[in-house]
Order: structure tokens, then C-alpha cells, then sequence
């Protein structure tokens, strides 16, 4: 039953899951249950699980803890005797034994602890001493808040505070330089409204800043109620009416309105006026149908109505009308407004992509900052200025005209860049086309030679290098490149021109002569032939090509002129045949053609496959290459055999002992691991490692990351090794270099 | 035990031997009670307690935020559960608190109306228990590690102050003055004791890993160094100074006969010595852990057949016996380093103070009624509660 019971704690505990197995678990309860002995076995057995370094090992662990605290007195004694460590294996009290890895579990772990720490303490606290101790213990001293659902520690929740007053310090930091600059861009912000504004007037009237006509009337007021209209004069109260429903939108039908106000107008009785008063106020409530109102006005002064019908005449007050308002509006860019339109673009490009993001950033700082005062309101209220601004604009609707480019072609560059050259450049509209006629008087200032038939011009540059040709060249070439030459142009356009005449009469330039006489087929073989001829870097072979060049390779050699020593004889000239030739000789280094390998190794894997590597002649790891069929054994006999011979050769090397079957046994038998696997790797690995666990987090996979396996192979040994050796070679170096010298020879 | 109470009544045995065994036996079961509480004041780690030696029912103790309190130890409520009540405290808004870490604390040997109290604020006070003011206080260039009074003077009233400075103060409370300065030392001196048989005989610990033994009449210098290799090493090597321990030594006890001193060190060890020839007794206690960087208050038993020893090992007290280096227990229940341990000899209880801020009352657990039916009315029934009941529900068992 112990070994069951051990069997079964180990189960419960790598099964890796957040919860416990119940058919194990009631198992594992029925054994405990069934003396005491077995419940100090499940004890021990539990707390070296508890003392596994792996989280999840010890959460399943903790949890049967749970289950079997719960149940036995017993338990709980022997649990509570060394209450201490239980702590410091499951909360984590020990800053030096910090809960293991995974994290997610650990913590999840902590948790669960520090509840069922705080259950005990209330169900069993006051019979267990230690217990309660351990409780208050980690109240007070850990400062563990039971109520927090995150179970920080003291230590944790510090780090956050302090990290909480680094993030404060930096976005206050930030807020103050935000400040700053909102302080001087506020100004410019404002004037690039203002001018917006202005701008946005100018192009067009503001409906609600209507100040035209100079009625003192409050613009809104109008549009909602009619109360002021007797006031004023009913001509100009028209052409408001007018005026304004042109531009505005009103939720309202106007003709309704528009009716009473004409019948106010017509009347100007007094006492009607205050019925009349009442009467928008009325419409406005009942809503805004037309009939409606209308069907109202004869129910309420009906011996008004035929004279007002009359009066106007109309033949019926039964009208809908209906006003289609076209809210829109549209800009038209014209000359007269051109500058405007001008304006405000760039200040609504300078809006939209400065102000409004550096605006927006500055909010964000503040209300991260946790900055609630006059600056965010500030800040806020630059937005929604701007916002508006930016909708008006996109209300505007203005159509450009298609923008011309201004290009100014400069013939320097850093003219360009000098204002002050600027001035004396005139604008000038691009040059569009060519311009085909030119008088004759103004070639020579276009840049062109005088005009002469096309033929002779063709003619001149074909018969050959005539001087004047090449200075008219030169010199049209340099016209070519000022673009305010019509050589420019002429060029342009000749470049525009298909591709192929110009080839056709370029060729027929150069070959004219010689095409003209002989036959086509000729022609065509002296092509293919040209087409042949490599191409080939200029060298002196050429250089002196055909010429016979009787001096070289001699070298003379001066006769002595001392007054006493003389050699006895003295070949005044030396033939050198190598200098000779390399006058005459060339160097063409011939590497053949690159011939991409076909074949494969194919030589049987241990996997079973075949070697997939194309080498050409030797493949590293099967050898010379020889040709096999499909399953990896040479077609020749005599590689097979060489082959055969030679894995009896690789059996041989390997000592008897090391036999891998019988390193096996020994293996399981001793328990100690000799290298069986390793020594005959290629068997050993195919099986593969078999997890011990396999439910439970691989600590070591999580650990790979971009840097461990970087720190893999930079802190291998054999790379370590090397580097040492290197590195010792260099000094080794530098020591037998400078060993005699004072300075060095020290070290 | 009812054979011994049987001899104790025919006066076959020497009275002290019931006694002895019974204290014996209680020192050995000494538990962790539910039933004995310590009132809990301190906010801080408790670095000294003390029991004082006139009646046996008040402690002090000092904690490392200044606090010092008074503690009544006795039950008079008749119930087995009782708490042991803060009679009175030197809070921190006391005006005359410490300012630092209270190091020692000390009762007046004679009389509970006084007390001492040294600190790292480099003072030591002397206080009026009734009214909890100091009558007096001492100021030193050094933070103050430990101070002691002589249980058995009767000629002088000096305390022994082991400070900063490798010189060993003695304060005389008759004149209120620093009397003389005992000069041999070259570290901090850790820890302080008078001998339990001899007024003016004086033993120091210091961080240079020597105990010194004075006679404070002899101004001239120490009496002797105690030698850990007694004196077989020294002699060979060049060096002359004899050392106790290999590490700091930081802690002085001497058992109550004042014929022998434990001495404790950071080396880790322990050692027993002949406090008349200073010799090293050279008795194993194996390794004794002891990482503090102050003073180590540990202390020993007092009336059993063989003494033992109770010393703050990390989270735990171990005892030993004295003089064979056995260890016997090891008592758990702190969570954090225990700094001081205190005997009560009248009850056989100890009482620990820790780091996580608990005193602990370690009482003597009663024997099972079963054996013994003569202290079987007084137990109370203990299996009556209900958390001790066992709860396997019935569906385990299926």
C-alpha cells in the first residue's frame, strides 16, 4: 500500500494540471484514511514534492496538502511542526528561495497558500499555536494583505510603487516641456486661425456672423423665432430672410414662416402680434409639418384668412412648399481668390500637420500626467479650435484649380538654393513643345547652327572627322545641356522619337559607305561576325597591334666608365625575349564553364533515407561518390565490397566491451548512465529522450531564447577554447616580435 | 515519580533530588503552548528579554525599534489559557525612549523596582520601573552592544558595558560616573557577563575573537585570555595572542554555579570553559549557527540533573546539554531569527524573542493522563475541541 501510495503522490503531482484527479485523489484519501502510518508516509512524501523545483510539481502538491488538512488531525501536526518551511516552499516568504519557475503557476500557487493559510488560521488557528503564529507572521512582518487578490508582497508592491513615481517623475518631466512648448505655439496657433478665419470670411460670408446689412439682431435668434422680425423693416427683413436661407440650414420648413411673417408684416396689428407670438412657439412644439401649421392658421383667425389670401394672390393657402437648401457649399477657385485659397491651404496644411498632432500629443501627456487643470483645458481648447477650423475648411469644399508646379530650372544648383539669386531669375512659363520655327535671325540665340537642309547635315557628320563638325558638336553639346536653349529641346524631343529609326540612322551612318557598295549577304556576315568578336579590355597588345617594335626587350647596358676597373667584356645589349613578349602576348584566363552537379551521394542513411548532398567528386561523410541504385547500394561490385569492409573495419574499432546491448544491461543494472546512447549515437537518438513527465512545463525549453542559444555557442567550450588559443597565439606573437626590445620583453 | 515523591516522604532521598528530576524531565518537554500567550507590542524584531531574578514574574523586553516593555508572567486567573499582559511600555512616544535598537536589558539583581537598558543610540538608562522614567542615564562614544550588573555583588554596583570601542566601561550607579575602563580588547566588545560566584570577576567577548576574564580590582590588565587550543598551539606558533573562537565572539553565559562559561562565536561553534583555570573543556556541540552580527543572548537551565543549554539557532532554539554537547531538541516556532532566549527557573519555562516581532512562551507540556493519574486532574480536556476531530467525509470511501 506505501508503494501505491507513493505511486500515486507522484502521479497526482506531475500530472501538470490545475486540478487534482479525483479518482486518484479519493484513492489517495481512502490509504491515508486508513491509519496513521500511512498519513506521515503521504507527509513525507508530500514535502519532498513541495521541495521540487517546479511550480506546478509543488501547486499539485499543496493542493493534496489541502485536501488531507482538511481531513486529519494528524496531518495538520505534522504539517504545523514545520510550518515554517511549508511557507517558505509554497508563499515564498524566503527572499533567497524565491518560488521556481513557471511563473504563472508560482504565483497562482502564492495565492492559493496565502488563502488557505488565512482558512486554517480561522478554523484551526486558536488549537494550532504555530498556525496562528505563521498567520500573524505574515501579516505582519510580510505585510501580506489577505484582502489583496494578487497576494503582493511587501517587497513586490514597492517595486511598483517606486516604478508608479519613475513613470510620474518622467510624464511630469514631459508635461512641464509640453507646457513649454504650448506656451509658444499657442501665439502662432492663434494667428494661423485667425488668419484661417479670415481667409474662410473672405471666400465666403459667415451666415452666422451675418453683420452685413447692420441689423442689430442676434443671428440665432432669427432662425429660431420670428418674435424680432416686426422690428425691423420688413425690406431688409427679406432680403435677410433671404440671405439667409441661402446659406443656412434649417431644420425648419421656412415656408411656413415665411407666410407668417409676410402676414404679420402685411398687418401690423398689434394684438395679432401677440397671438402671432405664440403661435411659432406653438409650431415649433408640435412639430415642424407644414400642413399642420397651416391647417392652424384659418382654425385661428379665420376672417383674416381671405383677406390675406387675397392680398397676396393666391388662389389657395393649401401650398407645401418645398425649399430644397443645398447645404452644401462649394468654393470655386478663381483668379480673384487664388491667394486666398493659397492662404488657406498652407495654413491648414501647417494645421493639419503640425499643430493638431502636436496638440493632440500634449493632451495625452497631460491627462497621463494626471494634469487636470488650466494647461489640459488649454490644451483641449487649441483642439477643438482647431478642429473646427479644420471642418470649415473640409465644409468649404473649395476646388482647386490643378496646381502648376513652379519649376524653376536653374542651371546651378546653388542658385537654387540662394534666395538672393532668385530675384534675378524672371519666371518664365515652360517651355511646352518644340518649337518648330525659328526665325533664322534667332537661331544663333537658340542655340542653334543656322538652319541648313537635314540631308547635308547628315552628310557632314558622316563623311568623317571634319574639324568644324566636332567644334559644332562640342559646342551644341554643351547647348544640349542649358535648358533654356532650344537645343535642349530638340534633344528632348530626339530622344522621345522611337528608338529604332534613330539606331537605323545611326548605323547607317557609320556604314553607309561600305553598305551602299556591297552586297546585302556581306553586310549580314560582317554583323554576325561582329556579334561574335568578344569584347576586350584595352591592353598594350593592342596598343602596339601590327606594329613591329625592333627595340623591345633590349636592354642596354652602360659601358663602365671608371677610370680603372673595367669588366673584361661587356654585352652592350641584351635581348630579353620575355619583355618581347609581353608586348605581343595576352593573358586570358579560361576558368570553363560553371556545370551545376546532377548527381547525388544517395549513400543510405541510418534514418533509411538516402544522402541528399550533390557533391562532385567526394561527398564529406559517405566518400567518393560512385553510382548506387535506388536503395543505396553500388551498382559496382567493388565499391560494394569496399564498402562492406569498410563497416566491418568501423565494428572492429570499437572495442567488445562497448558493445552497445550489453552496455544496456549494465546500465539498467547499475543505474549509472556509461554513454550507451551517446558512444552509439546514431541507434540512441532515433528512440529519442522520453520526457519523464511529459504533462508537466519543460523549464529547460522556456529557456530558449534568442540569448541562451547565443550564449550556447559563445560560451561552448570549444569556441572558448579557441578564442584562448588565438588569442594566446597573438601575444605569443607579438612576444617573439618585440622579445628584444625592454618594453615587451616584460610581458 | 511516585516513587520518588514516595522516598521524598520517607526522607530516604535528598530533597533537591525530586526537585531536580522533575525539572529536568519538564525542561525536556518543553513545547510550544497554545495556552500561554505573550501580549504583543513590539512592531519590530525583539532583540532581549529578561526575567527578573527576585520573583521570577516580570520580563522586559527590548525590541529593535526602542520599545521596551513589561511583561507580567504570571497566572493568577486560574485558567490554563492566559496571556501574559503588557503591564507598561516605553513607546516610541515616550520622550525618553531610545532612540535606537534597545540591545540589553537588565533587571536590578536585588530589587524589581529597577531596571537598565543599553542601546545603539550609545546610551545606557537607568530606569524606575514604577513610573517608567529614567533616573539616570550614561552616554558613551560607541553604540552600546551589551551591558551586565553582577548578580552577586554586594560590595559594588558596577555595570559592565561592552561598547564600539575595544575598551570595556564600567559604570558605577553609586556615584553616576564611568568608574574605569578595562583596557585589552582591540575590536568591539559584543558581549559582557560577571561571573554568578565572584563579584569582580568580569568575562568579555570581543569581535576579535577573544574572551577576557578580569578581576575589576586589578587595573593593570586582564586576568587571563581564554585559549581554545589551551595553549598547545600558541606556544608553537609565532603569534602569542590566544584566541576562543576563530570567529567574532558574541555571546557570554556563565552557567548559574559560576564554575564554567559557554562561550558562542561565528565560527559557528560553541564552547564550554573552566572559568577558574580557563581552560577549554573542549565538549562538541557540533555546529552551532550563528550569524548575527551583535550580541547573542542565550541562556541555560538552572536546577536540573544536567544543564542544558537554549541557543538561538537561525529560526530555531536548540538545546543541549552542557557538559556533553548532546543536543536534545530543538524547539520550532519562530519565522524568522531568533535573537534572545530567557529561562524562568521557577516555572521551567523559556521565553524567546525573535525577528518576526513574537515572544514565544515555550511552557513544559503536561504528561498524557493515562501514565499518570496524579496530574490527571489538572489536565484540562484538550480532545474536547473540535479541531483536533478528524474529517474524512464519507465519500472517501468509496
Amino acid at each position: 500500500m506505501d508503494r501505491r501510495l507513493a505511486e500515486l503522490v507522484e502521479e497526482l503531482t506531475t500530472s501538470g494540471e490545475p486540478r487534482l484527479e479525483p479518482g486518484r485523489m479519493k484513492e489517495l484519501k481512502k490509504i491515508c484514511r486508513s491509519s496513521g502510518e500511512h498519513i506521515s508516509h503521504a507527509y513525507h512524501l508530500l514535502v519532498t514534492r513541495l521541495n521540487e523545483e517546479h511550480a506546478e510539481v509543488r501547486f499539485s502538491a499543496f493542493q493534496i496538502v489541502q485536501e488531507l488538512f482538511a481531513r486529519s488531525h494528524q496531518f495538520r501536526t505534522l504539517i504545523i511542526s514545520n510550518f515554517q518551511e511549508f511557507l517558505e516552499l509554497t508563499v515564498g516568504i524566503d527572499l533567497e528561495q524565491p518560488l521556481p519557475p513557471p511563473k504563472q503557476v508560482a504565483q497562482k500557487l502564492r495565492k492559493a497558500a496565502i488563502k488557505s493559510v488565512q482558512d486554517w488560521h480561522e478554523k484551526y488557528g486558536e488549537a494550532y499555536k504555530q498556525l496562528s503564529l505563521g498567520y500573524h507572521f505574515l501579516k505582519n512582518n510580510k505585510k501580506v494583505d489577505f484582502q489583496d487578490v494578487h497576494a503582493r508582497t511587501v517587497a513586490e508592491r514597492r517595486r511598483e510603487e517606486e516604478k508608479q513615481k519613475r513613470l510620474d517623475n518622467i510624464y511630469k518631466e514631459k508635461a512641464k516641456r509640453a507646457e513649454k512648448e504650448m506656451e509658444e505655439m499657442s501665439q502662432e496657433i492663434a494667428d494661423t486661425l485667425t488668419e484661417m478665419e479670415n481667409s474662410f470670411c473672405l471666400l465666403m460670408p459667415d451666415p452666422f456672423d451675418f453683420t452685413v446689412n447692420d441689423v442689430e439682431l442676434e443671428p440665432s435668434k432669427q432662425i429660431s423665432a420670428n418674435e424680432d422680425r416686426p422690428a425691423s423693416p420688413l425690406s431688409s427683413q427679406m432680403e435677410i430672410n433671404q440671405s439667409c436661407f441661402e446659406y443656412m440650414d434649417d431644420e425648419q420648413p421656412c415656408c411656413s414662416k415665411d407666410v407668417l411673417s409676410v402676414s404679420q408684416c402685411v398687418r401690423t396689428d398689434k394684438e395679432q402680434l401677440d397671438e402671432k407670438r405664440e403661435k411659432p412657439e406653438q409650431k415649433e412644439l408640435d412639430g415642424d409639418t407644414c400642413s399642420k401649421v397651416q391647417s392652424g392658421v384659418p382654425a385661428l383667425n379665420d376672417d383674416d384668412y381671405e383677406t390675406f389670401v387675397r392680398n397676396h394672390g393666391l388662389i389657395s393657402h393649401k401650398y407645401t412648399l418645398d425649399l430644397e437648401i443645398s447645404t452644401e457649399v462649394k468654393v470655386h477657385e478663381n483668379e480673384d481668390n487664388t491667394a486666398i485659397i493659397n492662404n488657406v491651404m498652407d495654413a491648414h496644411k501647417l494645421v493639419r500637420n503640425k499643430f493638431l498632432p502636436s496638440v493632440q500629443s500634449w493632451i495625452q501627456l497631460f491627462t497621463r500626467a494626471g494634469i487636470n487643470d488650466d494647461r489640459l483645458r488649454c490644451a483641449i481648447d487649441l483642439k477643438n479650435k482647431l478642429e473646427t477650423a479644420m471642418k470649415k475648411y473640409k465644409e468649404m469644399n473649395i476646388s482647386f484649380k490643378a496646381r502648376k508646379r513652379k519649376v524653376m530650372k536653374a542651371l546651378d544648383d546653388d542658385h537654387d538654393d540662394d534666395s538672393e539669386d532668385d530675384d534675378e531669375f524672371v519666371e518664365v512659363p515652360e517651355k511646352e513643345g518644340y518649337e518648330p520655327h525659328i526665325p533664322d535671325h534667332l537661331r544663333k540665340e537658340y542655340g542653334l547652327e543656322p538652319q541648313s537642309p537635314p540631308k547635308t547635315l547628315v552628310g557632314k557628320t558622316s563623311i568623317g572627322p571634319a574639324p568644324t563638325s566636332s567644334g559644332a558638336q562640342l559646342k551644341r553639346d554643351e547647348d544640349e545641356l542649358d535648358p533654356t536653349c532650344a537645343a535642349a529641346t530638340l534633344k528632348l524631343i530626339r530622344d522621345k522619337l522611337p528608338k529604332l529609326p534613330r539606331l537605323c540612322a545611326s548605323e547607317s551612318v557609320a556604314t553607309e559607305p561600305a553598305a551602299l557598295e556591297e552586297p546585302d549577304c556581306r553586310r549580314k556576315k560582317l554583323e554576325e561576325e561582329r556579334a561574335k568578336a568578344p569584347f576586350m579590355p584595352f591592353g598594350l597588345d593592342l596598343h602596339y597591334w601590327g606594329q613591329n617594335q625592333p627595340s623591345a626587350g633590349k636592354i642596354l647596358k652602360f659601358a663602365s666608365e671608371h677610370r680603372f676597373w673595367a669588366p673584361s667584356e661587356v654585352e652592350e645589349e641584351v635581348e630579353n625575349k620575355e619583355i618581347t613578349e609581353m608586348l605581343k602576348t595576352r593573358y586570358i584566363t579560361f576558368a570553363g564553364k560553371f556545370e551545376p552537379v546532377k548527381h547525388k551521394c544517395r549513400a543510405p542513411m541510418p534514418d533509411g533515407s538516402l544522402c541528399e548532398r550533390q557533391d562532385r567528386i567526394k561527398c564529406p561523410f559517405h566518400g567518393k561518390i560512385v553510382p548506387r541504385d535506388d536503395s543505396g547500394i553500388p551498382i559496382n561490385a567493388e565499391d560494394r565490397a569496399r564498402e562492406e569492409k569498410m563497416r566491418f573495419e568501423k565494428q572492429a574499432a570499437q572495442p567488445e566491451w562497448r558493445d552497445p546491448e550489453f552496455m544496456r544491461e549494465v546500465e539498467a543494472a547499475t543505474g549509472v548512465d556509461l554513454g550507451s546512447s551517446k558512444s552509439h549515437g546514431k541507434e540512441g537518438k532515433k528512440k529519442g529522450k522520453k520526457k519523464k513527465y511529459p504533462n508537466l512545463t519543460d523549464l529547460k525549453q522556456q529557456a530558449n531564447t534568442s540569448r541562451s542559444r547565443l550564449e550556447k555557442k559563445v560560451f561552448n567550450k570549444g569556441a572558448v577554447k579557441r578564442v584562448v588559443k588565438a588569442m594566446n597565439r597573438m601575444d605569443q606573437r607579438k612576444h617573439e616580435k618585440f622579445a628584444n626590445q625592454f618594453n615587451y620583453a616584460l610581458n | 515519580m511516585l516513587g520518588l515523591l514516595l522516598a521524598r516522604q520517607a526522607g530516604i532521598d535528598d530533597p533537591v533530588r525530586l526537585r531536580r528530576t522533575t525539572s529536568t524531565w519538564r525542561v525536556l518537554s518543553l513545547e510550544l503552548n497554545k495556552d500561554r500567550d505573550v501580549e504583543r507590542i513590539h512592531g519590530t524584531g525583539i532583540n532581549t528579554l529578561d526575567i527578573e531574578p527576585v520573583e521570577g514574574r516580570y520580563m522586559l523586553s527590548g525590541g529593535s525599534d526602542g520599545v521596551i516593555v513589561l511583561h507580567d508572567l504570571e497566572n493568577f486567573s486560574g485558567k490554563p489559557t492566559y496571556t501574559c499582559k503588557a503591564l507598561g511600555y516605553v513607546g516610541r512616544s515616550h520622550p525618553d525612549v531610545h532612540k535606537f535598537s534597545v540591545e540589553t536589558v537588565q533587571w536590578y539583581p536585588h530589587d524589581t523596582g529597577m531596571f537598565t537598558s543599553s542601546s545603539f543610540d550609545k546610551t545606557l538608562k537607568i530606569w524606575d520601573t514604577n513610573v517608567l522614567q529614567p533616573a539616570d542615564v550614561f552616554h558613551f562614544e560607541g553604540t552600546v552592544y551589551s551591558h551586565h550588573m553582577s548578580p552577586v555583588a554586594t560590595n559594588h554596583c558596577l555595570i559592565a558595558v561592552g561598547t564600539k570601542r575595544p575598551q570595556v566601561q564600567l559604570c558605577d550607579l553609586k556615584s553616576g560616573s564611568c568608574s574605569h575602563t578595562l583596557q585589552g580588547h582591540r575590536q568591539e566588545v559584543l558581549a559582557v557577563s560577571w561571573s554568578t560566584r565572584h563579584e569582580y570577576v568580569l568575562a568579555t567577548a570581543s569581535a576579535d575573537s577573544k574572551v577576557n576574564l578580569w578581576d575589576v580590582r586589578k587595573a593593570s590588565g586582564c586576568l587571563s585570555t581564554l585559549d581554545q587550543h589551551n595553549g598547545e598551539k600558541s606556544k608553537a606558533s609565532s603569534e602569542a595572542a590566544s584566541t576562543a573562537h576563530n570567529g567574532r565572539v558574541n555571546g557570554l553565559c556563565y552557567m548559574n554555579d559560576g564554575l564554567h562559561l559557554l562561550t558562542i562565536g561565528t565560527d559557528d561553534r560553541m564552547r564550554l570553559w573552566n572559568s577558574f583555570t580557563g581552560e577549554n573543556t573542549l565538549v562538541n556541540y557540533g555546529k552551532v549557527c550563528n550569524e548575527s552580527r551583535k550580541g547573542l543572548k542565550f541562556t541555560v537551565s538552572c536546577g536540573c540533573n544536567q544543564e542544558f543549554a537554549f541557543v538561538p539557532y537561525g529560526s530555531t532554539i536548540a538545546v543541549y546539554t552542557v557538559f556533553t554537547g548532546e543536543q536534545v531538541a530543538v524547539l520550532r516556532g519562530h519565522y524568522s531569527t531568533v535573537n534572545c532566549c530567557v529561562f524562568q527557573p521557577n516555572f521551567q519555562e523559556l521565553y524567546s524573542g525573535s525577528k518576526d516581532c513574537n515572544i514565544l512562551a515555550w511552557i513544559p507540556a503536561l504528561r498524557e493522563p493515562v501514565n499518570d493519574y496524579v496530574s490527571e486532574k489538572s489536565l484540562p480536556q484538550q480532545h474536547l475541541n473540535p479541531a483536533y476531530e478528524d474529517a474524512w467525509s464519507s465519500s472517501d470511501e468509496g
